[in-house]
């Protein structure tokens, strides 16, 4: 196959192309030849658009593919679309299946049905067996067999003995630990962020303060076990303090936010709509400022789509017994586009959306170069659009974005020889 | 012919001061006639209503049953647990089934906060909200406020305590805006743990010692302390938010010893059902200062005037 971009703005810090409108030759997937005003070779597809821009491609650190187990909302396959639709050259799923990734079986299984698609899929292995929270599962079999971290999705690790047992154990073959920082007992039975608004509705509350106890003890036993932690979507000012904190004194700790919340408030769930119901909850407007701030300044490393299928039976319910999560791989980036804009510098976006994932994982940065294999991400970041609920590639449609307006669209991706592209 | 500016009764939240007013004036007439030895009108007259109690309640289903029945309203009831809604058919197909009998209005009861705004959003039948969980009730809220309108002839100025469990309430927050619409000033009081953090965004004042409330108020508005919320403790690590009803009634229960250390009279009301020797004592819920039973007879009376004027019926 051959392919060739033109005039697109790469914005790649390790290139010398850098912030630069330059045109890309692709053959047979690998980049042929990389420059300003190239001529394009006879019998090629030729890629354009209205403020095109390039990057390497992303990877989403956090999305749930409910396969096996509920395929009714979600497919390995279906998955794969979406992200592909919203930019993502791969994606580290959760293993929140049924049964649960948490032996080297199912995470085989994962990978042999993401074989050959133009998004790699790369399987978090449990932390517990079951995802019970009480013994240890297989977690160097699974590395062995190629997951790339470990973590028991949103079941947050409660006891602190277990966390620290997994954090030791990792050090032998440098592992990721994952954790999503919810402390049960403080947020019981909560259905959204406690403040004025759940005041108003009646609703049960989920305290900051069942984030930041979990995000702390886990600090203590990081420094304790001299182990490598990542925390999952945090939502609160004080945990964003924490980290920062915990960086400065050299732990080996990352940390990612959710890009919806970054644009979405509290002030949201007015009518008790549950499409606005979502772990960790969405916060109000001083949390997301302080979300915000601690991208830019590199606390927090990483935005993730936090992307969790629901079927219409389990959101369209009393807001009670209504599940929580949203999908979000498509509007990931004009979600976080949206809310940056302004605050953060493309570059710095985008750094959070592709390069640091990878570090994370400890994976290579992807280079832009003559040579390499084209693993790209094609985008424009000024267009206003809209997501339709016809354009959602997940086989739930439990977005809070259709009809809202984003501005930052991807547009497509390259990988593995193969283009999508829209 | 007046009317609300809403379709439905779902709070107090989205009422006009204008629109309580008019209920008022409603419940009136309605109390009035409710008082005449033939205590029926044929105001709604082929309008069918559902009361759906999907959480044990008696007084307030009795008192809609009877407001609907003084109304010659068709009036069909329907009782589930939470449970068994929450374990298969869906609140909105239990409700489809009932509309597809042609149902003008539904009357609900509901454990989920957002349960009467759900329905109100799904199906095509004016809502009145009998209580959703810890949001609103807000029949109560105004059945309080018409009973110290009744009592004091204005709302404006009176100083209003509610006392109890706020933050499992179902009327607290109904009743405070609904008094403070009215320009009442409301404080609430009650062991901290039973006060919701972030109260004071309305705009009450909160107060930990009884004493110290009652001699501030002109009306306390005691609250049923709910004896599941003190002894349900069986899930995860969850702790009971006080340590005992005895300590509960000593620290927080409204006695005549209380009452008669203050140096002036005020006015006692209980949503009910009470816990006697609990949250109020016996001598204080039946002395000539309670106006509680008066709470139960005005309820009648102001849901008549609600499910009339959301009808739009003239008459």
């Amino acid at each position: 196959m051959k392919l060739f971009i033109q005039s697109a703005k790469l914005i790649s810090k390790h290139s010398e192309f850098h912030n630069q409108v330059i045109d890309l030759y692709i053959n047979n997937g690998k980049i042929e030849a990389i420059g300003n005003n190239l001529t394009p070779p006879e019998k090629v597809n030729i890629y354009t658009h209205n403020n095109l821009h390039i990057s390497a491609g992303w990877l989403d650190l956090g999305a749930n593919f409910s396969d096996p187990g509920n395929e009714h909302k979600e497919t390995i396959e279906s998955g794969i679309n979406a992200a592909a639709k919203g930019g993502f050259t791969a994606v580290a799923i959760s293993p929140a299946t049924e049964p649960p990734i948490d032996n080297k079986s199912i995470v085989q299984y994962v990978k042999n049905k993401a074989n050959g698609a133009i998004v790699d899929l790369l399987p978090m292995g449990a932390i517990s067996k079951g995802i019970h929270g009480i013994e240890l599962a297989e977690l160097f079999d699974m590395y062995e067999t190629g997951a790339v971290a470990f973590t028991d999705g949103k079941a947050s690790v409660q006891n602190p003995n277990l966390l620290k047992t997994a954090l030791l154990y990792c050090k032998a073959f440098d592992g990721l630990v994952i954790n999503y920082a919810d402390h049960k007992d403080l947020s019981h039975k909560g259905m959204m962020h406690e403040g004025e608004k759940s005041m108003h509705l009646g609703l049960k509350g989920i305290p900051a303060l069942a984030e930041e106890i979990i995000v702390n003890r886990d600090l203590y036993l990081l420094e304790y076990t001299e182990g490598k932690i990542h925390f999952s979507t945090l939502s609160t000012a004080k945990s964003v303090e924490l980290i920062k904190e915990a960086k400065k004194k050299g732990l080996r700790v990352t940390a990612d936010v959710s890009a919806a919340h970054l644009l979405i408030d509290d002030s949201y769930l007015d009518e008790f709509d549950t499409r606005f119901k979502v772990q960790p909850p969405f916060r109000d407007k001083s949390h997301i400022k302080a979300l915000i701030k601690g991208l830019k300044d590199k606390t927090i490393d990483v935005i993730t789509s936090n992307h969790v299928p629901e079927d219409i039976e389990a959101k369209k319910r009393e807001f009670d017994h209504a599940a929580f999560g949203i999908i979000n791989l498509q509007t990931a980036f004009g979600a976080a586009n949206t809310a940056l804009k302004g605050k953060l510098e493309l570059e710095e976006i985008i750094e959070k959306l592709a390069d640091n994932p990878r570090r994370v994982l400890g994976l290579e940065p992807i280079q832009i170069k003559e040579g390499e294999m084209a693993n790209l991400t094609l985008f424009s970041p000024e267009e206003n659009w809209k997501l339709e609920k016809s354009d959602i590639a997940s086989k739930s449609k439990n977005s809070p974005f259709i009809g809202m307006e984003l501005i930052g669209k991807p547009l497509g991706i390259i990988n593995h020889n193969q283009i999508v592209y829209s | 012919m007046e009317k609300l500016s809403t379709r439905h009764l779902l709070g107090i939240k989205n009422l006009t001061r204008k629109d309580i007013e008019l209920i008022f004036n409603t419940a009136d007439n309605f109390k009035e006639i409710i008082n005449r030895p033939i205590k029926k009108v044929p105001s709604l007259r082929d309008t069918t209503i559902a009361n759906l109690f999907f959480e044990n309640s008696t007084r307030t289903k009795l008192s809609f049953e009877l407001a609907e029945k003084r109304l010659s309203a068709d009036v069909v009831n329907f009782s589930a647990s939470g449970s068994s809604v929450s374990k298969g058919e869906t609140l909105i197909d239990t409700v489809n089934n009932i509309l597809a009998m042609k149902v003008d209005v539904v009357v609900m009861r509901h454990p989920n906060p957002g349960a009467a705004v759900f329905l109100s959003k799904n199906i095509n039948a004016s809502i009145v909200n009998a209580g959703d969980g810890t949001h609103e009730h807000p029949t109560q809220g105004l059945l309080d406020a018409f009973s110290i309108r009744e009592k004091y002839g204005d709302l404006s100025g009176k100083k209003i305590v509610i006392v109890g469990d706020i933050a499992h309430s179902r009327v607290a927050l109904s009743n405070i805006y609904c008094l403070q619409k009215l320009g009442a000033k409301v404080k609430v009081c009650g062991p901290p743990t039973l006060i919701p953090k972030y109260i004071s965004s309305l705009g009450v004042e909160v107060e930990y010692n009884l004493d110290r409330a009652i001699a501030w108020c002109d009306v306390a508005m005691m609250l049923r302390i709910q004896l599941e919320r003190q002894t349900n403790v069986s899930e995860g690590n969850q702790v009971k938010l006080f340590p005992s009803l005895r300590e509960y009634a000593n620290m927080y229960g409204l006695t005549a010893e209380r009452l008669n250390r203050l140096d002036h009279k005020i006015t006692i009301m209980h949503p009910g059902p009470i816990n006697r020797g609990v949250e109020i004592t016996s001598e204080v819920a039946d002395s000539e200062h309670s106006i509680i039973l008066n709470q139960v007879e005005n309820g009648v009376a102001v849901r008549m005037a609600v499910l009339y004027l959301l009808s739009g019926r003239e008459f």
